[in-house]
Formats: structure tokens, sequence, C-alpha cells
């Protein structure tokens, strides 16, 4: 009976798809408590539907983070300039 | 010229553009060259012209007239909406084309459709990396805020990223048509006047 106690103290509660979805961008972004966290992931390695919705929206948050706008060679040494002009311009403005 | 990599990275990820990038990071020095007063020594001068860039971005939207309120969102809902979507989109088989595309291109014009709202604060946490408590103190903000405009973000992107999935699904299927035309134009035809065996 003890050890049942134990186990139930340390297994996650069972949740339905609804709930498991509705944490979806919070557990991806690691912002779950760890109860919740551990109720998300016994959910996905159960549930036939779910795993998919998780791996898509982790892809999708991939992409996004590879999708920063590179500048070209150079651009930043004549925007470094142009930038600096216009200081200056302020700062004889401003005297 | 401290950070001036980051700022312009920033810049080009909120205006999508070249050039208004370039004059948004000009407008960022100058005003903080005008602000500095309010930088608070001890504190992190990054994200203090992160807010400063993103402050100008907002001005001269509202300048340019296509300022919207930030609107209410329920973030609860919207990864449930995510879930639904993609499931549709999983039945429907336009998922499986977005998986084909090219994702990066996908979104570099999706973000160029999110309103300045949502796309400032996905462009901080999922494009810069920042966490939700740094976008909160870049764009002044409450963390609530952060989370709730970021999933409203993700879901209407993704829905972005099928709406061309579709649009490529329907494109193959009209450009199909007039093949599938030809070929039932041409088996009536043979069927009319059938070729004789040779020999």
């Amino acid at each position: 009976m003890t050890t049942s106690h134990q186990d139930d103290a340390v297994r996650p509660a069972p949740i339905d798809c609804e709930v498991a979805v509705r944490r979806l961008w919070d557990y991806l972004d690691g912002r779950l408590p760890e109860i919740a966290r551990a109720e998300v992931e016994a959910h996905l390695e159960s549930c036939a539907h779910c795993p998919p919705h998780f791996d898509f929206a982790r892809t999708m948050q991939r992409a996004l983070a590879a999708s920063s706008p590179p500048a070209a060679d150079g651009d930043e040494d004549q925007l470094r300039e142009r930038v600096r002009a216009a200081l200056r311009r302020l700062a004889d403005e401003s005297r | 010229m401290p950070h001036l990599a980051d700022v312009a990275r920033f810049a080009r990820s909120l205006t999508r553009d070249d050039a208004r990038a370039d004059d948004l990071v000009q407008d960022t020095y100058l005003q903080a060259m005008r602000g500095w007063h309010t930088f608070q020594l001890g504190s992190d001068p990054r994200r203090w012209l992160f807010t400063v860039c993103h402050n100008m971005f907002l001005r001269t939207i509202r300048r340019e007239a296509r300022y919207v309120d930030a609107p209410e969102d329920d973030p609860e809902l919207d990864s449930l909406a995510t879930a639904k979507a993609h499931w549709h989109a999983t039945v429907t088989g336009v998922a499986d084309i977005v998986e084909r595309m090219d994702l990066g291109a996908a979104l570099d014009r999706a973000l160029a459709r999110l309103s300045e709202h949502h796309r400032g604060v996905v462009v901080l946490v999922d494009v810069e990396g920042q966490s939700y408590e740094e976008a909160a103190d870049v764009l002044g903000i409450a963390l609530g805020t952060v989370r709730s405009r970021l999933f409203r973000a993700r879901r209407l992107l993704q829905d972005m990223l099928f709406d061309y999935a579709r649009d490529a699904q329907f494109a193959t299927a009209r450009n199909a048509t007039p093949d599938a035309s030809a070929d039932a134009a041409r088996s009536t035809r043979d069927a009319s006047h059938p070729r004789r065996d040779p020999g």
C-alpha cells in the first residue's frame, strides 16, 4: 500500500488531448511547472494524435530561429558610417 | 558604436525591408543619443537600444497610419487552435506540402504580414532568442501580454504557412487540369480514330 501511494505521488496524472495541446507552446518554451511538463510528456508517449502537432510546432520554432535576415557584406560598415555622420550632425546642432 | 550589428538585425526583422531598417537604425541611435539620460547605469545597453528601436519602429508605423491597437488574446485557446489547425492540415494533406516547402522563405513572407505587435514579440523571442522577461522589458509590456501575443503570433504564422501550402496545392491542381483535359481529348480522339496496329 505504501509503495502504491508513493507511486501515485510521483506518477503524472493522465490528461486528455485538449489539455495537452493547450499547453503546447508553454511546454515547447520550457515554461511549464515540473508536474505539468511530466503530464504532457506522459501524454505524448501514449497518444497517437498529439505528437505530430508538437513536432510541427517545434519545426516552425527552429525555422524561425534560423530566419534572422542576414546583412550583406559591407552593409554594416556603410551603416556604421551613416549613423556616425548623423550623430555628428546632431552633436553639431546641439552645440 | 555599441551593438550596431544586433540593432541592425533587429531592425531588419521588424521592418522586413533593408532601406527602412537602415533608417530605423539611424533613428534609434539618434534617439538614444538624445535620450541618453534615461539610460539607467548598470542596466543592459543592448536591451535598452532594442527598446528604443522598437519604440521608434512603432512611432514610424503610427506616422504612416498603419498602427492597429494591440488585440486581447487568449494564449491557451491559441495553443488549442494551433493544434486543431495542424490536425486539419494533416487530414487534408496540406501539412505534407508545408513540410516540403522552403520554410525559411515562407516564414519570411508570413512575418511581414503580421501586425507590429505580434511581429515585435515573435522576433524578440523566436528569432532573437530572448526570454519572455527580456522581451517584456524591451517592449514595455507585461509578461502575460508577451505570452498571449507570442502564442497568437505563432498561430497566425502557422495559419499563413498552411494558406501558402493550399495556394500551392491549388496551383498544382489547376496546372494539372489542362494536361488532364488534353489527355481526355486525346483518348476521345483515339477512340474515334483507332490506330491501326502495325502488321
